[in-house]
């Protein structure tokens, strides 16, 4: 399919989402659509599929223009669209989810499962797509799962199909799996439109790239231009991508974790025999796919869920199951992954969001009354040092952008002495520069001999700061590996399959 | 860095998984009450003790079933086999953990628990001529309260299964009993008072879905106002209409349809085969919702839109249209249910359908959601409540009130989850917005 996107614009407001966004894309081809979060391309993509009325600009399919008011519309034209939140239906089976909503039926409006197994078999086999009709979706694996989403679009005769940021929550094997299926789908003569802000993966299967920002298409490239031209298109600006660090000079263990078992809501143990420690001037990185039990492990060190058994100690201190208040006064600084539910009170002022984690102490508070003046004061001087983007102070803190919310987190938790930090996905969702800021933040915090505790799942992160790599599989510690260790290593690390290493 | 070698992922697992604690606490509860049984109503009634079955019911209608002797059995023995059988249940799930039916199991101890009350409170000093358990009245008795729960846990299921918490079950068994009644005692047919029954209990499906998917209102709250605004206006329309016109509400039970030669099975003819046209209704139904629900399109649409509606919204499925569609027929069947109540007590009585509805709705739970589940549950919860009413015409030191809490401590047993896990539909009670 010939897919053209000429002019579009839309606007919300005062605030334009999209401007004169013009994109073709050729029968067979992979094409790239590169932009940070916020550059326009989840508005461009509800546009394409009827969810938005664009306010300028017109679609073309293979050159006629078309109308496109619903998703329904959209799939019976060819376009199907495989999301970044899976939209299966977890306690079904992989038939069911496929022919959902297009199912074959014989008499009294029976659904022919026999004829959806065959069509599903039928279809796998031609892509390659190969996967259990009959297995339930909540049971495969996320790499699986995704196919599953492919095979739906396919059984629905996409001729376009629109990957939307497919990447995020696959392990390295998994992506080059899905690169794969993407090739070969190419070759059979179907479009692809593949979102995505991760510049790697863009060289590595793209055809052609388009790059936005801030909803304006501000140039092509083609898949051999480099990492950092493609990040400096895509943030407009030069930007860093590697972090530079002091030489590693780890001092005594500060933080540590033995044995730790802690159990998530339905009660099985997701973090289940832990161990781990953290050198002061160390940056221990914990990479793993989501879901390992890395969420319950930084609560667990949070005071914020119970541990079952095994210990936490901070500098020789027992700190396990303490409250967050006695873990935030033994010296303990938290990101958490999930910033507007954990990390601030969106409700609150920037001022007040600075202080959450002190609100008692002088000079904020003096006998059960707070210190406004100190607290306004305080936030004046972060604000400036951190270089929080806000109209004031007193600026609600929901209505900064999630850049400056991460910022206030992190200027809370790094403004004031710490003995150890926890962060927990700190870049997630956040554009290039902001990474490059958080990243640097947290750097200048271990070359200042502090200890921290980074959690990611994205391998870049990891490699980039941690001094050491713990992976994290099934509530256990697969491996815990030098950072010059191979993508393909902590890859298998990541699927479970323990590494062992003999140190030369 | 070094060499790297692949080395089998080690097993050893610091944390086995720790067996179900609560389940082992609903079983020690089974022996413990079933150990009761066994030293209070079996070890503690007199050697010589009799009870007496009876198998011919009372009300010989159109369809007497072949005659069938009685059977006078030792209460001590009889309480002691029972009381054997509960605490065996009990040390059966402590000691294998069964997956599933573990609330069968306890709701199966529950019933023995009643029966051997009944036994002990039946039982005469020596064998006796006169019998006091008439076995076939009390399941006769049972199936209709059982019919009830039934049409109520059906419409349960159904709202759930497409993602919207029916808890006006209750208001909507009021409606159909208060406007049942009014058409019956009009015109004598209850076939129009069942249409009448599924129309109004419809409207006010039609009312909780417009207010929890339209505006979005909490489902719980929108269900509560629904069973309280319906118990005040029946009770106002009855002073205010009924009272002063006790014609419109002489009501009159609904006739026994025998169906020929199977009728005519002890114990099982009559319970089973000569029973009202609404319990044949309520078997069609069942089939019916279970068939719709688990083979059909619609149904596949139905569950999907109660487990995930964005995944069902992204490939063309109305949402709304299929919570519409499932809440107004859920409604329907609650309401038809409350005709069917109203049936089997003769008129209309402010409040008299006592909770019926939340147990009814502890039965779709107990029954995971599925009509099968719910008949099994029905049966369970509609044996004990019909017990507990029944075994306060017995000499029975216990209070008639703490008696008739019975089935509602077992409902809350169910509904908190203390026994086995059940998995609601994902997206039961969760408003959908399309985004």
């Amino acid at each position: 399919m010939r897919l053209e996107l000429r002019g579009i614009t839309k606007r919300f407001g005062s605030l334009t989402a999209n401007d004169q966004i013009s994109i073709t894309v050729e029968p067979g081809q992979i094409h790239s659509l590169l932009g940070e979060n916020g550059a326009g391309k989840s508005t461009l993509m509800n546009v394409l599929f009827g969810l938005l009325t664009p306010d300028e600009g017109e679609i073309l399919i293979n050159g006629e223009p078309v109308q496109i008011t619903n998703s329904g519309d959209a799939v019976r034209r060819g376009l199907g669209m495989v999301h970044q939140h899976f939209m299966l239906v977890p306690v079904f089976t992989v038939t069911e989810n496929v022919v959902l909503g297009f199912e074959p039926t014989k008499s009294l409006n029976r659904v022919d499962y026999r004829k959806a197994t065959e069509d599903i078999l039928h279809l796998s086999r031609q892509f390659n797509l190969e996967v259990d009709p009959d297995a339930v979706v909540e049971r495969l694996p996320i790499g699986l799962q995704q196919r599953v989403e492919i095979l739906k679009a396919l059984s629905h005769d996409a001729e376009l199909l629109i990957l939307d940021e497919p990447t995020a929550v696959l392990t390295p094997q998994e992506i080059d799996a899905l690169m794969e299926i993407m090739r070969s789908l190419a070759a059979a003569g179907k479009s692809i439109l593949f979102i995505t802000h991760k510049l790697k993966e863009v060289k590595a299967v793209a055809d052609v790239i388009t790059i936005i920002r801030q909803g304006r298409v501000v140039g092509t490239a083609e898949p051999t231009a480099s990492e950092s031209e493609l990040a400096s298109m895509m943030v407009g600006r030069d930007v860093e991508l590697t972090v530079h660090k002091e030489p590693f000079s780890p001092g005594g263990d500060v933080f540590e974790i033995r044995d730790l078992v802690v159990r998530d809501e339905r009660g099985l143990p997701a973090v289940n025999g832990v161990s781990l420690s953290v050198r002061a001037g160390e940056i221990l990185a914990l990479a793993g796919v989501q879901g390992n039990g890395q969420t319950e492990l930084v609560e667990a060190i949070a005071g914020m869920r119970p541990v079952e058994s095994g210990s936490i100690t901070l500098n020789g201190r027992d700190i396990t199951n303490h409250s967050p208040r006695q873990v935030l006064d033994a010296g303990l600084g938290h990101i958490p992954e999930d910033r507007q539910r954990d990390g601030l009170v969106m409700s609150m002022s920037v001022a007040d969001n600075l202080v959450l984690n002190t609100p008692r102490r002088a000079p904020f508070a003096r006998r059960g009354t707070r210190n406004l003046v100190a607290v306004q004061a305080h936030a004046a001087q972060l604000i400036k040092d951190f270089d929080i983007r806000t109209e004031s102070p007193q600026e609600l803190v929901s209505s900064l952008s999630g850049g400056n919310q991460q910022k206030v987190i992190v200027a809370r938790e790094l403004s004031r002495s710490l003995e150890f930090l926890v962060a927990s996905q700190p870049t997630r969702g956040l554009d290039v520069g902001s990474i490059e800021y958080v990243h640097r933040q947290m750097v200048d915090h271990r070359n200042n001999g502090n200890a921290a505790l980074v959690v990611s799942s994205e391998l870049d992160e990891v490699l980039a700061l941690g001094d050491r790599i713990a992976v994290m599989y099934d509530g256990k510690i697969s491996g815990v590996v030098d950072p010059s260790t191979s993508r393909e290593t902590i890859g298998l690390l990541m699927t479970g399959t323990r590494v062992e290493q003999s140190r030369d | 860095m070094g060499n790297v070698t692949i080395a089998e992922s080690t097993t050893e697992q610091a944390l086995a998984v720790k067996p179900e604690g609560r389940t082992r606490v609903i079983a020690v509860i089974m022996a413990i009450v079933g150990l009761l049984t066994l030293l209070v109503f079996g070890m503690g009634s007199a050697a010589t003790a009799h009870s007496t079955l009876n198998f011919s019911p009372i009300n010989l209608s159109n369809s007497a079933p072949l005659h069938l002797g009685s059977l006078t059995l030792t209460t001590r023995w009889t309480v002691v086999v029972l009381a054997l059988v509960m605490i065996g249940l009990g040390v059966e799930v402590f000691l294998r953990q069964p997956k599933s039916f573990v609330m069968g199991r306890f709701g199966v101890v529950a019933v023995l628990f009643l029966l051997a009350l009944l036994f002990w409170a039946a039982r005469t000093p020596g064998p006796s001529p006169v019998s006091f358990i008439n076995l076939t009245d009390i399941l006769t008795g049972s199936t209709e309260v059982v019919m009830v729960l039934i049409f109520g846990s059906l419409s349960g299921v159904m709202c759930e299964r497409s993602g919207v918490v029916n808890i006006a079950i209750e208001g909507q068994y009021v409606a159909g009993a208060f406007f049942g009644s009014m058409v019956v005692s009009t015109t004598h047919n209850f076939f129009y008072a069942a249409i009448v029954g599924a129309l109004v209990g419809g409207l006010l499906g039609l009312l909780l879905a417009f207010l929890a998917l339209r505006y979005l209102v909490d489902q719980i709250i929108v269900g509560v106002v629904i069973v309280t605004m319906m118990s005040s206006l029946s009770s106002y329309l009855n002073l205010q209409v009924l009272t002063p016109f006790p014609q419109y509400n002489t009501g009159n039970l609904a006739p026994n349809l025998a169906i020929p030669l199977l009728s005519k099975i002890p114990i099982l003819g009559p319970v089973l085969f000569n029973q009202s046209g609404f319990f044949y209704l309520m078997i069609v139904l069942v089939a019916l919702v279970s068939f719709a629900l688990f083979k059909t399109r619609y149904g596949l649409h139905v569950r999907a839109v109660g487990e995930h509606p964005h995944a069902a919204a992204t490939v063309g499925i109305s949402v709304s249209r299929v919570r519409y569609i499932n809440v107004v027929l859920g409604g329907a069947i609650a309401g038809i249910g409350g005709v069917a109540f109203m049936a089997s007590q003769g008129q209309f009585q402010p409040g008299y359908t006592s909770g019926l509805g939340y147990i009814a709705l502890a039965a779709m739970i107990f029954g995971r959601w599925r009509p099968s589940g719910a008949v099994v549950a029905s049966m369970i919860f509609g044996i004990s409540v019909f017990l507990s009413y029944t075994l306060v015409s017995y000499d029975v030191p216990v209070s008639l009130y703490v008696l008739q809490m019975f089935p509602y401590i077992i409902t809350i047993i169910v509904v908190a989850g203390l026994i086995g896990r059940v998995r609601p539909p994902g997206a039961d009670g969760v408003p959908y917005r399309r985004d």
